[in-house]
This record gives C-alpha cells, structure tokens and sequence, in this order.
C-alpha cells in the first residue's frame, strides 16, 4: 500500500487536527514527542505519513501532491487559491475575516471612493472590494500587526482576521463590515482524491462522523 | 554581471542530451499511435491574433495569455492552447465536404501564470481533434486513445476520469437558478467543497428534490453503478437524464474497446468554464499534482469561427508525462546507439572511412581530430551503449 501523506499547519491547528483525527482512530504517537527534531511522521500500521509546514505553505503542498491531504485555515486557502479540493470543514480555528477600521472609517466604506486598505490578504481584500463591493481600492500588503496601519495613518481599515476582537478594541478600532466566516478545512490533491478515492473518502466520512 | 546573459527568465528551460532524446522518442511513438487511427497532423502558428483565444474559444484566462502588437498594432497572442488555432484552421480548410475530420498536433504552448509556483509557461502539448461527429463513438475513440497513449507511454496505474457537465446544467436550469448562483454552486462542487454546496443552497428557492441532488454531488463519484444513482435522482429532467444515458452509451463502447477497467465517473467534474459542452474527461496518475490529459466535448467552438459543427479532443502535456515517468521509475525506450571516433593528424582517412561504415549501420558517430598532446575527456557520454574508438598513426587503436 502506498503512504497517505498529511501536511498539517504548525502549531495550535496541529494539535486540534490530531486531536480529531484520533477520534477517528487515526493517531500518530511520534508526533506526541514534542522534542523531537524529525520532520516527517509516520504511522506505520495505517501506512500515513504527517508533517508540518507553515500555513500557507500546505495549499502549496497538496496542490503539486507532496501531500495528498492538508489541514489549513480557510484565510489560508482563499488567499493562495490554488488547483486543490476542499472536501471538510473541520469546525475547528473558528474565526472571521473583517474590514476594520476607526468608526468614523464606516463612512468611507457606503460610497465608491477610493480608499486604501492594508492587510495580510491582499487576493482576498481585493476580491471583496472589486466583485462584491465594487469599490475601487489601494491595496498595502502587510505581514503582521495589520492593527497599526489606520493608527499610524498607513490607510483607512484593514482587511484582517478578528478572533474576539479584543485587541482591536484596545486600539479603538472596531469591525466594520465582515467579508466571511474562516475556520479550519481539510483539503486533497486532485490526483489522490482520484487514485486514493477510496482511504480518502473513508477518512472525510470519519471525520465527519465526531464532532 | 555579464552572467545574466546565461540564464534563462523563470519557467522556461532548456532542454538537452538523453533527456531531449527520451522526449522525443517518446513525442514520435506516442504521434505515430494516434496517426495509426487516422489523424493527421496539423501545425498552426505559434502566435495568431488574440481574438482567436478569446473567452468564448480558449480556456486560458485573458491575464495568462502572453500578448504584444504587430506593426499596424493588432494585438496578437502566443498560443495558450492549440484547439482554437487548430479550429479555426479546420473550418478554413478541411469543411469542403461534411465528412468528419480527424486532426493532430504536436508543439508548444505558452502560459504567463504567477511565479514561483514551481510550474513551466513554455510546455510541449500532443493532442487531438476529432470535428463533425457528434455521436458518443466519437467520445470512445478519444478516451481509448488517451488509454492507449499512456499505456504506450509506459504508465500502468492510472485512471481516466469521466463526467458530463450536461447533468448539473439540466439540474440547474430545472431549478431556475440565477448566473452567480449557478457560479457559485459550480465552484464548490467542482472543488468538491460539500459544506459550501450546502450552504449555497441555503438561501436557495429550487423545488427540494432538485436542491437534494445537487446536495448529493459527493456521491456522484466512482465506478459505473454511481450512474444508476444518479440518474433516478433526475426523473424528468430531461437534461440531465440525457447527459447520464450518453455516458452509459459511452461505457459500453468502452467495453468494447476493453479499457473499462481505467475508467472511474464524476459528475460533479465540472469545468470553470463554459467552453465543454458535454462530456468531459481527464487522466489521473501518481507523480504529478494535476491531470496529465485533459479533453471533452466542445461542440460550440466551431460555431465561433463559422461553422456549426460537433468537437471532441484532449490534450497531453508531454513534460508532465515524463516527469510522471522519472517519478514512477519507469524506463523509456534506450536511446540509439552511439559513437565517438578520435583521430590524429595523419589518420584522418582511416578514421572516415570508419565513420562512414558506422553511420550507415545507422549509429551515430561523431568524429573528432585529437591535437597533439590533448586526450579527450570522455565526458560527453550519451544515452545507451556509446562506443569510443582512436585513430593514431593511420590504424585502429584499443585504449
């Protein structure tokens, strides 16, 4: 049998993916070892292989079939858009993709002026503004502390993600309108969908069985 | 930096030695399989008029087609895909007579997508055209020949993937959906996104048994029973009962053919754009991240060029083929036999002589003349058995 390999986003959407896989029975004690330096996981039993990359590294990933299945945030997969199947929602990584801004920013947003936005996710804030509001906008990529940009008068919002929105509250920023719910998804490669139907489809039904 | 001059721009490459030879040895086998049925080859114009590739005729998005101006400032395009080109030369040429024709192709083709993304803009594409015939033998043809090709090629674990996008657009018209709706449902399901469908559907105004296929996509996935299933779902659209009964019909030419092992059905395979028009279909296989074949009906491309006539055809990507075959370990075919002849001075005679006995054995020979006091470095190594002879003093020498 050939290995199923699992392309997981580092960190907390690791363990929940883990966490939830166990459910199913799937498991990976190697992976429990936090202090161990290998970069590739297996289970041999199961024949699956897992290993961890940064987030927007694991469309990239799936899509060329190093991994036959990855786990990211739907931020993630929206921003890179790339050739892969989004088969499951995980439920997990619950969030959203806002526009913030200062409240009076809300003003520019009712009409089609030009503004400028800066955010993190340059493909998804022009997506929102050219196709859905059909505002024209000055988009400013950014690769962190997206908050800073309208306080220090580097636009007028932000396109970003908002978990509880306490830190934009701190800064007396607040969320203006909001471009879509995120949380984390299972994505598969084109060509294991189809070569693997069959281990693939099990493991999405699985999942989908335990909440 | 001078050393700008040796490089080339991102997504190009060149391509040379034994992996040049096995390319085009597989180019010529694969070329003469498909001229054993009865195609002929075509060659088109690497650049046309950008029109030729526009929305209504290409699949390639406008922003990925690489595009400049001629001098009276006609804006004119490298060719993205050769269906269009090779269309349009069909209507001008070959519609004398109704009779169907059957075209082939072998050339580059050109993408300027984003970088960066590990993917070639200049690939070698071998493809096929079969125009004026309508039926689903015409389908069967196309698909045992792709079956064939990649079989020829060396491939054992493969799958050709079948599907009509007919069915979700008789489903769709049943319902009454409006454009972007219809958009949006056909993007989650052809990601197969089946929380997305569900929640496209939820605002939805369609009659409930409808809305519960289209929820059912998922399922429409594998061997043949799925069409059975499939088609209960959609009494009395006709449609799309339609588009389940051509694929059954094209099951059983299949069988005849004796290739239904490789096939698997989805339904939900739907592509981005309007361009097929019935069935549609794409081969599968490890070692690469995407379809090595993609092809299918496009029966309303003709018509953009005059003449309102049936299309079927699919396309390989040779590249993407051999590096399926490096991935797979599978040999190709050994290259030809080669040789290298060293000479000094005095045995240039000699030395020809040889050569020319050599080459009408049809081995490649290469002479070189050896300047005093310098040995060859015996790098130049090629494919298969390469035979390394010298010549000093007028005779034969062993080293």
């Amino acid at each position: 049998m050939r290995y199923l390999t699992f392309a997981l986003t580092k960190g907390r959407l690791a363990d929940k993916t883990l966490e939830k896989l166990e459910k199913t029975g799937i498991t990976c004690e190697e992976m429990k070892d936090k202090s161990s330096r290998k970069l590739i996981f297996v289970n041999e039993e199961k024949k699956l292989k897992f290993f961890l990359a940064k987030g927007p590294d694991v469309p990239t990933y799936v899509e060329h079939g190093a991994a036959d299945i990855g786990v990211s945030g739907k931020d993630i997969i929206m921003e890179e858009n790339r050739a892969i199947y989004e088969v499951l929602d995980l439920g997990f990584g619950k969030c959203r993709m806002c526009i913030c801004g200062f409240p009076e920013a809300k003003e520019l947003l009712a009409h089609h002026e030009m503004i400028k936005v800066a955010t993190k996710y340059p493909r998804i804030a022009r997506d929102y503004f050219h196709n859905k509001k059909h505002q024209t906008v000055d988009i400013i990529k950014l690769n962190g502390s997206i908050e800073l940009a309208p306080i220090v008068g580097l636009s007028d919002v932000i396109c970003d993600i908002v978990e509880t929105g306490s830190t934009l509250k701190e800064n007396g920023l607040t969320v203006l309108e909001e471009v879509c719910p995120l949380s984390a998804r299972m994505v598969v490669n084109q060509v294991s969908m189809r070569m693997e139907a069959e281990r693939i489809r099990g493991i999405i039904e699985a999942l989908r069985g335990v909440s | 930096m001078k050393n700008r001059l040796l490089h080339t721009p991102e997504g190009v490459r060149d391509i040379y030695g034994e992996e040049l030879e096995r390319k085009e040895l597989l180019e010529n086998r694969l070329k003469s399989l498909i001229k054993s049925y009865g195609y002929k080859e075509i060659e088109t114009p690497s650049f046309e008029y950008f029109d030729i590739f526009s929305k209504d005729t290409g699949i390639t998005s406008s922003r990925e087609v690489y595009k400049f101006f001629d001098r009276e400032n006609n804006t004119l395009a490298l060719r993205p895909d050769f269906t269009p080109g090779v269309a349009r030369a069909a209507v001008k040429y070959f519609f004398e007579d109704e009779d169907p024709k059957r075209l082939c192709y072998l050339g580059k083709t050109f993408s300027n997508h984003s970088g960066l993304q590990g993917k070639l803009k200049e690939v070698t594409e071998l493809g096929l055209e079969y125009l004026g015939e309508p039926s689903s033998d015409a389908d069967a043809e196309m698909i045992n020949i792709a079956v064939e090709l990649l079989k020829d090629a060396g491939l054992t674990d493969f799958q050709i993937c079948v599907g009509n996008a007919e069915y979700f657009k008789g489903l769709c018209e049943g319902a009454g959906l409006d454009a972007d709706t219809v958009a949006e449902l056909s993007e989650n399901i052809r990601n197969k996104n089946y929380f997305g469908t569900l929640d496209a559907l939820n605002d939805v105004d369609a009659p409930d048994s409808i809305k519960s296929t289209l929820r059912s996509f998922p399922d429409f996935f594998g061997n043949i029973e799925i069409l059975d299933e499939a088609q209960k779902k959609v009494k009395g659209i006709k449609r799309s009962e339609d588009a389940v009964k051509r694929l059954k019909e094209l099951y059983d030419r299949l069988k005849i053919y004796g290739v239904q092992d490789y096939i698997t059905f989805d339904l939900g395979m739907l592509s981005k754009h309007d361009y097929y028009t019935g069935v549609i279909f794409r081969a599968y296989t490890f070692g690469t991240g995407d379809a090595i074949i993609r092809g299918g009906r496009y029966d309303k491309l003709l018509k953009n060029f005059g003449r309102d006539k049936a299309a079927v055809g699919f396309t390989l990507i040779i590249d993407q083929l051999l590096s399926t075959l490096k991935r797979q370990n599978i040999e190709g075919e050994a290259g030809k036999e080669e040789a290298y002849i060293y000479y000094d001075s005095v045995s240039f005679e000699a030395a020809l002589k040889k050569a020319t006995e050599l080459r009408a054995k049809g081995i490649y020979t290469a002479m070189t003349r050896l300047n005093d006091g310098i040995k060859p470095s015996g790098t130049h190594k090629g494919s298969g058995n390469s035979l390394v002879i010298y010549f000093s003093d007028g005779k034969e020498k062993k080293i």
